[in-house]
């Protein structure tokens, strides 16, 4: 459309409905009715306040009522066919918020009816020194709207958002509406001076330690009170209810109005008790509404980053400031290894290669920042231009700075690693997951099965163990392979072997073989078991099937459910909990796995049955 | 039988009574619900009792004590009716002189036999039940506190700062602009009257019960005020309270 469409166009819309637009007051851009077609602007820095005061006004009939006691319902119909014209990003973002919590459980009718009566339609918007849209991905959407009008040159491209939408067109510019159709415009990149210095998945991590941190009373101490950051929110919707009377005394409305948090009354009680009786206390609510609480709701933050608080806070305090300076003292190793941190892998440099079986072999890589991790952890591991894959972590855990992991080669990415060179560069995302639980296996006795690869997990347990054997009762290592020759770790289990450190016991398929041992099943090796139940902890690794056969044996030598730590690796191809290929039912291995006591997954059908 | 209401004045201009008048059609509307039963602006009669006394003013004469202590008697209800009677209001600007050199200022060879005193607010003479702050009183809040007492409710008096009020009305910040404004510590109840007719809140309703002086003087001070501008700020409206 170009401009003198756009202009018809909104002068059509002002025939049926009241079309709400920015408008110049007193200096300041505000949203209201529209007066003159003529008058409507797509390209402005935010208003003072967010179309919230639309949809959600802070002054709200939500019913009439009589002083004798007859209530009258007003009709939820009551609101005017409206279309807002100039929602930016970030506010579309932040009707989305408020559309999970007003409709969540019992739906706010008096929100609905005025939702349902107003039309949205989206432009780009300015941003100004305040707006951090672009640290929260809320620069930019993709539905939520009825029309989007994108900038293109001198004109603008229409996104339709809804059917609505694309009704609204036909009635009111058909002509837009049967022109050409056009491909959907490039992400258009936004420049902020105010950003976070992390990434937001990180905000949930940084804010669950940091509810005693000495910045909420710093906060606390240049708050004024005067609750403008919430009020202009748009986002925020905690509300008080009141009766308002008629000067008759007859009739009456009760009103919904704006409350906030960072009153003094809001948290008080009947017995003047006040459960956030500080600025700092309530300061902190604020944030931790903002960027923890609803995250662990709906997970995303509840800001959008409009500057909004910050833009009208005669104190200056700013989310951005207050994030980062918590982010800053925050050890950066804790949030590099958390789940969701990012999807970018960092590079370890190939210190040794060795072969150790046809398919297998060992590399030693050296990682830019040591971590911490239990055995049974994994690592993504990346050859740019042919993925990423995980893989379990084979070395010991006391061994942050250099890690060890055993590439089989099998497809393009293994087949590509093997072809690396020692002082290569690899990248390596992680670690990710749960391992076996070494706290808890201090001063027990240890059953340890492997199946096949499953020993790569178990060897970094063993080796884990090995650096504090004293610490430990009797470990038994019963060990399944198909062959001699893919057993892996050969030089390892000779040694722990011979030593007497680790009661070794091996079966494998092969007849014949070259360490001359039956050609059994590994269940063969419970025969003549002798263990303690009662102070004994099982870890098992290998393929389900194996699962199934040894679990019934396991429940006949009396261990109990929770002492049998089972390996349940899938394909953990994000390792963040999120893409949903390793989920077994309801969970997600890479998050509360790969190593699961069998308690916790006895229920799933998907675990271990198949 | 209806509600007695009486309305009186002491030291003051009589502003916040002509601000009741002036809800003319909402008052008449009232008044089907009370009887105004002393009003000097309307009326001259003086009655036994009478169930609520809104009293404007503050008290500058031993004569005003004891009439304003014989009303006290005579009402079951007493409500300070404006900033002279809430706090001192304006008034209080002569507390911190010399009060015969003042007498002899304002009333020149008159000063022997008008015998003022240093302005008390109400309640340092009698017992006020509510408050109905403002230089003058906004006639909305007038009306909701009447109706309040009307319906035995206690009336809400708001407790958070005029920033809201203006905030919701979106007008712009008058710091913006290198004004000193005391919105940030003043309780809200005017709708941000003064803002809204391009002037600065120069704090006549009072403080908020909970008044964050100690960020508010930061942000003074980082406007370029000294402890001393910072008190003339507080004093035009609230010397008792700086």
């Amino acid at each position: 459309m170009n401009q003198a469409e756009i202009l018809r166009f909104a002068r059509a819309l002002m025939q049926s409905y009241d079309l709400v637009a920015p408008r110049r007051k007193k200096g300041r851009i505000t949203l209201g009715t529209l007066s003159d077609a003529a008058d409507l602007e797509l390209e402005f820095p935010p208003s003072v306040h967010s179309p919230k005061k639309f949809l959600f006004p802070h002054w709200d009939e939500l019913f009439r009522f009589k002083l004798d006691g007859n209530v009258l319902l007003e009709a939820e119909s009551a609101a005017p066919p409206r279309i807002i014209f100039g929602m930016h990003p970030c506010d579309l973002h932040a009707v989305k918020i408020l559309d999970d919590c007003l409709f969540e459980g019992e739906t706010d009718s008096t929100y609905r009816a005025k939702r349902e009566a107003t039309l949205l339609i989206g432009v780009d918007c300015v941003p100004d020194d305040h707006c951090f849209c672009t640290s929260l991905g809320t620069d930019r959407i993709a539905s939520g709207f009825d029309l989007f009008f994108h900038r293109r040159d001198d004109k603008y491209l229409v996104q339709t958002g809804s059917a609505q939408g694309r009704q609204l067109l036909a009635d009111h510019a058909p002509e837009t509406m049967a022109g050409p159709h056009e491909a959907p415009l490039a992400l258009q990149v936004k420049q902020c001076d105010s950003h976070l210095q992390f990434p937001t998945e990180s905000l949930p991590l940084l804010m669950k330690d940091a509810y005693e941190d000495p910045i909420w009373k710093k906060l606390g101490n240049d708050c004024l009170g005067c609750g403008s950051c919430t009020l202009l929110c748009p986002s925020c919707y905690c509300f008080n209810v009141q009766d308002k009377l008629e000067l008759d005394l007859k009739e009456g409305q009760r009103v919904r109005t704006w409350d906030s948090c960072q009153f003094d009354q809001f948290a008080k009680v009947n017995n003047g008790d006040n459960f956030r009786s500080s600025q700092s206390d309530r300061q902190r609510h604020r944030f931790y509404r903002k960027y923890k609480y609803l995250w662990d709701q709906h997970q995303r933050t509840a800001c959008v980053g409009c500057g909004r608080c910050s833009r009208e806070c005669l104190a200056k305090i700013k989310p951005t400031e207050v994030l980062n300076e918590l982010f800053s003292q925050t050890p950066q190793q804790q949030l590099a290894t958390s789940p969701g941190s990012e999807y970018q892998p960092q590079m370890a440099k190939v210190e040794r290669i060795e072969s150790i079986s046809a398919e297998d072999r060992l590399f030693r890589l050296k990682v830019p920042k040591s971590f911490s991790f239990q055995p049974g952890s994994f690592l993504q591991i990346s050859v740019f231009g042919l993925g990423e894959a995980p893989f379990s972590i084979a070395s010991s855990s006391d061994d942050s700075n250099e890690i060890e992991l055993v590439v089989r080669r099998a497809g393009a990415l293994t087949q590509a690693l093997h072809r690396v060179r020692t002082g290569d560069s690899i990248g390596i995302r992680g670690p990710f997951g749960n391992g076996y639980p070494v706290d808890k296996m201090l001063g027990k006795d240890l059953l340890l099965i492997a199946g096949g690869r499953g020993l790569i997990a178990l060897r970094s347990l063993m080796l884990s163990l090995l650096t504090q054997r004293d610490n430990y009762g009797r470990i038994t290592l019963l060990c399944g392979a198909r062959s001699i020759e893919s057993l892996l770790f050969h030089g390892d289990l000779l040694e722990w072997h011979h030593s007497g450190l680790i009661d070794c016991r091996f079966a494998v398929n092969e007849q014949n073989n070259s360490w001359g041992i039956p050609a059994v099943d590994v269940s063969y090796l419970f025969r003549d078991l002798d263990i303690n139940a009662s102070r004994t902890i099982a870890a098992v690794s290998g393929p389900a099937e194996m699962y199934r056969q040894i679990n019934p044996l396991l429940f006949r030598l009396g261990l109990a459910d929770e002492d049998i730590y089972l390996n349940l690796e899938r394909h953990m191809k994000c390792g963040l909990g999120k893409c949903g290929k390793c989920r077994i039912n309801n969970i997600c291995v890479c998050e509360c796995g790969p190593i699961f006591p069998y308690s916790s997954v006895k229920h799933l059908a998907e675990a271990i049955e198949r | 039988m209806k509600t007695r209401i009486g309305f009186f004045d002491f030291t003051g201009c009589e502003g916040c009574q002509l601000t009741v008048m002036n809800l003319e059609d909402d008052l008449l509307q009232v008044l089907q619900l009370v009887e105004v039963v002393e009003f000097r602006e309307l009326m001259s009669e003086e009655v036994k009792e009478l169930d609520i006394a809104f009293i404007e003013g503050s008290i500058t004469r031993q004569q005003d004590r004891v009439r304003l202590q014989k009303i006290r008697k005579r009402t079951k209800s007493l409500v300070a009716l404006g900033a002279c009677a809430d706090n001192g209001g304006v008034n209080l600007l002569a507390s911190n002189q010399d009060v015969a050199a003042l007498r002899q200022q304002v009333y020149g060879s008159d000063a022997e036999h008008l015998l003022t005193e240093t302005p008390l607010p109400l309640h340092q003479v009698v017992k006020v039940d509510y408050r109905i702050p403002g230089c003058p009183i906004d006639g909305r809040e007038f009306l909701a506190v009447l109706q309040a007492l009307l319906l035995e409710r206690e009336p809400d008096l708001p407790n958070f700062a005029v920033c809201v009020e203006c905030k919701l009305a979106e007008y712009p910040c008058s710091f913006d602009f290198g004004e000193i404004c005391l919105g940030p510590i003043t309780r809200a109840g005017c709708q941000a009257i003064c803002i809204e007719g391009g002037d600065r809140c120069r704090g006549c309703r009072g403080l908020v019960d909970n008044p964050r002086t100690s960020p508010y003087h930061k942000v003074l001070e980082e406007h370029g005020l000294t402890v001393q501008d910072i008190l003339e700020q507080y004093r035009t409206f609230n010397i008792g309270e700086e």
